[in-house]
């Protein structure tokens, strides 16, 4: 593609005429890119300029000089000295008959089709059709639509067969979702069998369709685009922070489409970003604070609940505070966050990172992209260690998968098979535990015998990834949560230093983190952090934020989310805060979060829904969603973007920074604050190189940072006989807060499972569908089992995010657990 | 003396005139008893026209929405049910609705309509008491019976 090539010196020009106009354009540029180039428009069906050209629909027909038939110009290179005629009436009646030709088949059903009013199709005919038709026979008739799974709805009459769905799917996406099936007037686009699409990104071929074949089932017969309004956003569910538009009816929100930002999602988004919108809308929506009035929350004013908050605040010592959560908020009121718990009520117990036991500290491994998401297709090798791609940060994969195109390998390390392991060139699927082990092998350090005894992973494919990996002179290495959520994150740690340094030198991502994650780690909504990436512990950053916010900063580190459920457990936290998260659900342990809530005085918590954690607070505050307030938010590489208000909250529910005001007021310490422009710019003091579109990549640890614990060799869990090593993962499409309200999503998540490798399901007795209890020594649960020979012998996979069934009921926060899986009758 | 001459034939010419008009059928109709007639293509308040079959020619295409100069009418469209659908196809209008104060009776919405579902009858008492009521809603605007605007839908199509 011309877009990606470097710009050419003079030498590598070639000139042409297109329409009488001389045009010089790099070498290798099409004929139809040069007149787009030129401002000279020739349509395209078929044509994606994020793919290569194809030449099925002939729409982009030209007539070019001493060529006795007309060319496509989408796939003819431009030649020295080329003639090119794009408006001659031998082109109008190429372009004609093509449509013409299109139009056979195609119903016309436009009144009824939700593409009419934004349809290629629809507008190349009234700008180069023929206005009316000769053809009197019956048009191509199959079943009106098909419903291709909860989202997408197939129309194959309406199908010009352009192949655009079918090339995303096969050269963008690699899932080949859709497919085309029989040869010629039969030809039709399809799954096998009709099955349910089975994709992630199914989303864009609606929007890259050019006609309404492919449409959305979420969307469906809402809205025109003419009664849309539109609102720039930004996704709010993993935390790659994708650039989005909402599209407003009214008070309601039809869709999401993508936006297109080269830096971050191009023009793409995952299905989660497309349909995980409804939640907004949802009737189950919080309209007003709620206040536990005889062991049962009711209706309060918000001067009622916030009179509580802050009776609560004034009359606990500031170290017996703590504050979770505010990776689903914006900067601004994260900002606010800290100035009223760090500046007013004077605790550092706050952290953001609500669903590990294990945090290591920020200053040593920051949670991001060290480069940026657009450099990810650059790099020459990528090592994906314990993080599912597909399911965690879709739109990572879509840039792994542009270097794999290149020709750059793929390593996965993981205790189960990715989605993305087809990809892989070298694919080491180990025991959990064995993560060290296996990348001390891969990196040198160890003999490849040592890392795969240790890690369950074959020495002869450690070798040779290790082999791979030294070729590369800019390899990428990412790390996911599976890796270092456990005890030994810190070997892990050591041991990804030790391969970084073996892949000469490559930048090691550490992808974790969702929302706004991004944004609350370079403010500091962290025990140990100031904005900026700044160290508590460092005086003249302490300074440096005491003079603007003209109160003292305490120096003392607080509590991580685990240090002050702990000393909740001992009575040392009394008030705890939670803003926009649920630890009830997420925080990998429940009972540690039941046993801590027992021993707090008082639960705040700020949600959009009645959460588990929202029923046990002693006040739950309504709070507005992401399109309904304007702010900024920054991503996994610290790039900052602003999303817009579309949409007015529910009953009275009121944005974070204005409840932070509120309580600040009521505390004795009023801040003054006009609007999120002013807050924006009050963050701008403090940290260099704050603004709308900047990226504050995570800090690199330096290179003497040290990590405990390196070279301490690592054994598999010892677990009692028959039981099975639990790991627990993400899913794109799960049933978490806000994914539990988007049909959409919902619908792709499906049942919660447990997912066993097929030896171990036999021994077990196990049959796939098969409902089973799940029992670790923390606690049960109920799920269907999976028969996956993706996940390594010995483990059971279960998964994150549903929330009618939290794996962190079976999770302990002191360790791994190994879980028995039982049948419990036939399905 | 020519002046009041003047003024006496000024004043005959003027009687002449009433003497014309006293003996011609009077233009003025007892209204509300008596209705005059309108033109055959007067543009009245509209309907929702149906099939013979009593199907709804409505599929909620909203093009009437998009072509209103006055911004009068509300189109939210659903899908059909594909046991007991309201009209051919699988979309139709859940949702219809006029405001009579707003609409200026061009009768765009009759000519951009694809399937001749909206039309313009030749009603004219479209008044109220309050501005809710003269929102139509689709149960006003519905024909009861197919026929009952009195405009033929095929006129165009």
């Amino acid at each position: 593609m011309s877009s990606e090539r470097a710009p050419a010196s003079p030498a590598q020009m070639v000139h042409l005429t297109i329409d009488g106009r001389p045009v010089a354009v790099p070498k290798g540029t099409t004929v139809w890119q040069a007149a787009r180039q030129n401002g000279i428009e020739v349509p395209v069906f078929c044509y994606h300029d994020r793919m290569p050209p194809l030449g099925a629909c002939r729409m982009c027909l030209v007539e070019v000089e001493k060529m006795p038939k007309l060319a496509t110009s989408c796939t003819l290179e431009a030649g020295e000295d080329m003639v090119v005629r794009t408006q001659t009436d031998r082109v109008r009646q190429a372009q004609q008959a093509i449509l013409e030709l299109l139009l056979v088949n195609h119903p016309l059903d436009c009144p009824i089709c939700d593409k009419g009013g934004e349809c290629p199709l629809q507008d190349n005919t009234l700008r180069f059709g023929p206005g009316q038709s000769r053809f009197v026979e019956t048009k191509r008739q199959f079943r009106k639509h098909v419903r291709m799974g909860p989202v997408l709805v197939l129309d194959r009459e309406r199908c010009i067969l352009c192949w655009r769905c079918v090339r995303f799917g096969e050269i963008v996406a690699g899932d080949d979702a859709l497919k085309g099936f029989e040869r010629g007037y039969h030809s039709q686009i399809a799954t096998p069998a009709m099955e349910p699409v089975r994709s992630k990104f199914i989303g864009n071929t609606m929007e890259i369709c050019p006609v309404g074949a492919l449409t959305s089932a979420t969307y469906r017969f809402r809205s025109r685009p003419w009664d849309n309004r539109t609102v720039q956003s930004v996704c709010p569910h993993c935390g790659c922070g994708c650039a989005t538009t909402l599209n407003v009816r009214g008070a309601d929100l039809t869709r999401t489409r993508p936006r297109e930002h080269p830096e971050v999602n191009d023009i793409w988004l995952c299905d989660k970003g497309f349909f995980g919108y409804e939640f907004v809308g949802s009737p189950e929506r919080l309209r007003a604070p709620l206040v536990r009035r005889d062991g049962a929350l009711r209706e309060a004013t918000w001067d009622e609940a916030l009179g509580r908050v802050a009776d609560a605040l004034r009359s606990t010592s500031p170290e017996a505070v703590g504050v979770i959560g505010g990776a689903r908020s914006t900067n601004e009121d994260d900002y606010l966050l800290l100035r009223l718990f760090r500046g007013v009520v004077g605790t550092n117990n706050i952290d953001f990172r609500v669903e590990t036991a294990y945090p290591q500290p920020t200053s040593r491994a920051a949670w991001g992209l060290p480069v940026a998401i657009a450099d990810v297709e650059r790099a020459d090798a990528i090592v994906l260690v314990g993080c599912d791609l597909t399911e965690e940060y879709p739109i990572l994969w879509l840039r792994v998968k542009k270097a794999i195109d290149r020709g750059a390998p793929l390593v996965i390390a993981g205790a189960w098979e990715p989605e993305v392991a087809r990809w892989a060139q070298h694919r080491l699927i180990h025991r959990r535990g064995g993560e060290a082990a296996l990348l001390r092998a891969l990196a040198g350090g160890v003999r490849a015998e040592d890392g795969a005894a240790a890690s369950g992973a074959p020495a002869e494919a450690i070798r040779a990834a290790a082999d791979t990996l030294r070729a590369a002179p800019r390899a990428l290495v990412l790390a996911g949560e599976a890796a270092l959520e456990q005890p030994g994150a810190e070997r892990v740690l050591a041991a990804l230093d030790e391969l970084c340094a073996a892949c000469h030198g490559a930048p090691l991502g550490i992808l974790r983190g969702r929302g706004n994650s991004g944004g609350a780690q370079v403010l500091g909504l962290l025990p140990d952090m100031l904005p900026g990436y700044r160290p508590l512990g460092d005086p003249s950053a302490r300074e440096a934020v005491a003079a603007v916010w003209g109160r003292p900063v305490p120096s003392a580190p607080g509590r991580t989310v685990r240090g002050m459920l702990e000393a909740a457990r001992a009575a040392d936290l009394e008030v705890l805060y939670v803003v926009g998260a649920d630890p009830a659900s997420d925080y990998p342990d429940a009972r540690a979060w039941e046993e801590a809530r027992r021993g707090l005085r008082c639960l705040v918590v700020h949600e959009l829904f009645l959460t588990r954690t929202a029923e046990a607070a002693d006040v739950v505050l309504p709070v507005l969603a992401y399109a309904e307030k304007t702010g900024t938010v920054a991503n996994i590489e610290g790039r900052v973007q602003r999303q817009d208000q579309a949409l007015l909250g529910p009953g009275v529910a009121r944005s974070d920074a204005e409840i932070f005001v509120d309580l600040a007021s009521r505390l004795g310490s009023p801040l003054a604050v006009a609007s999120w422009e002013q807050v924006f710019a009050e963050i701008g003091r403090m940290i260099p190189g704050w603004a709308e579109g900047a990226r504050l990549a995570p800090p690199r640890p330096g290179a003497g940072a040290g990590r405990d614990g390196a070279g301490i060799p690592d054994g598999p869990l010892p677990r009692p006989e028959g039981a099975l090593a639990l790991v627990a993962g993400r899913r794109l499409f799960d049933r978490g807060t806000m994914a539990a309200r988007c049909p959409g999503v919902r619908g792709q998540a499906g049942e919660p499972f447990v997912a066993v490798h097929p030896e171990d399901a036999a021994r077990l007795g196990l049959r796939d569908g098969m409902p089973c209890e799940v029992r670790s020594p923390r606690g049960a649960l109920r799920l269907a089992v999976r028969v996956w020979a993706g996940v390594h012998r010995g483990h059971a996979y279960a998964p994150r995010g549903y929330d009618s069934a939290p794996v962190s009921v079976l999770l302990d926060e002191r360790g791994p657990v190994a879980v028995t899986v039982r049948p419990l009758g036939a399905p | 003396m020519v002046r009041q001459l003047r003024q006496v034939w000024a004043t005959v010419k003027g009687l002449g005139v009433v003497g014309r008009y006293l003996f011609r059928r009077p233009v003025t109709v007892r209204y509300p008893d008596a209705k005059p007639p309108v033109q055959r293509r007067y543009k009245g308040r509209h309907y929702l026209t149906l099939f013979a079959d009593g199907m709804e020619r409505c599929v909620g295409c909203e093009l009437c929405v998009i072509v209103c100069p006055s911004q009068s009418i509300f189109v939210r469209a659903a899908e059909n049910d594909p046991l007991a659908p309201h009209s051919k196809g699988e979309r139709y209008a859940a949702d219809f609705q006029i405001n009579m104060l707003r609409c200026i009776f061009c009768g765009f919405c009759e000519e951009a309509c694809p399937t001749g579902a909206i039309v313009l009858g030749h009603d004219y008492e479209l008044s109220g008491y309050t501005r809710e009521s003269l929102i139509y809603t689709k149960d006003m605007l519905t024909e009861k019976y197919p026929g009952e605007s009195g405009r033929d839908p095929h006129r165009e199509l």
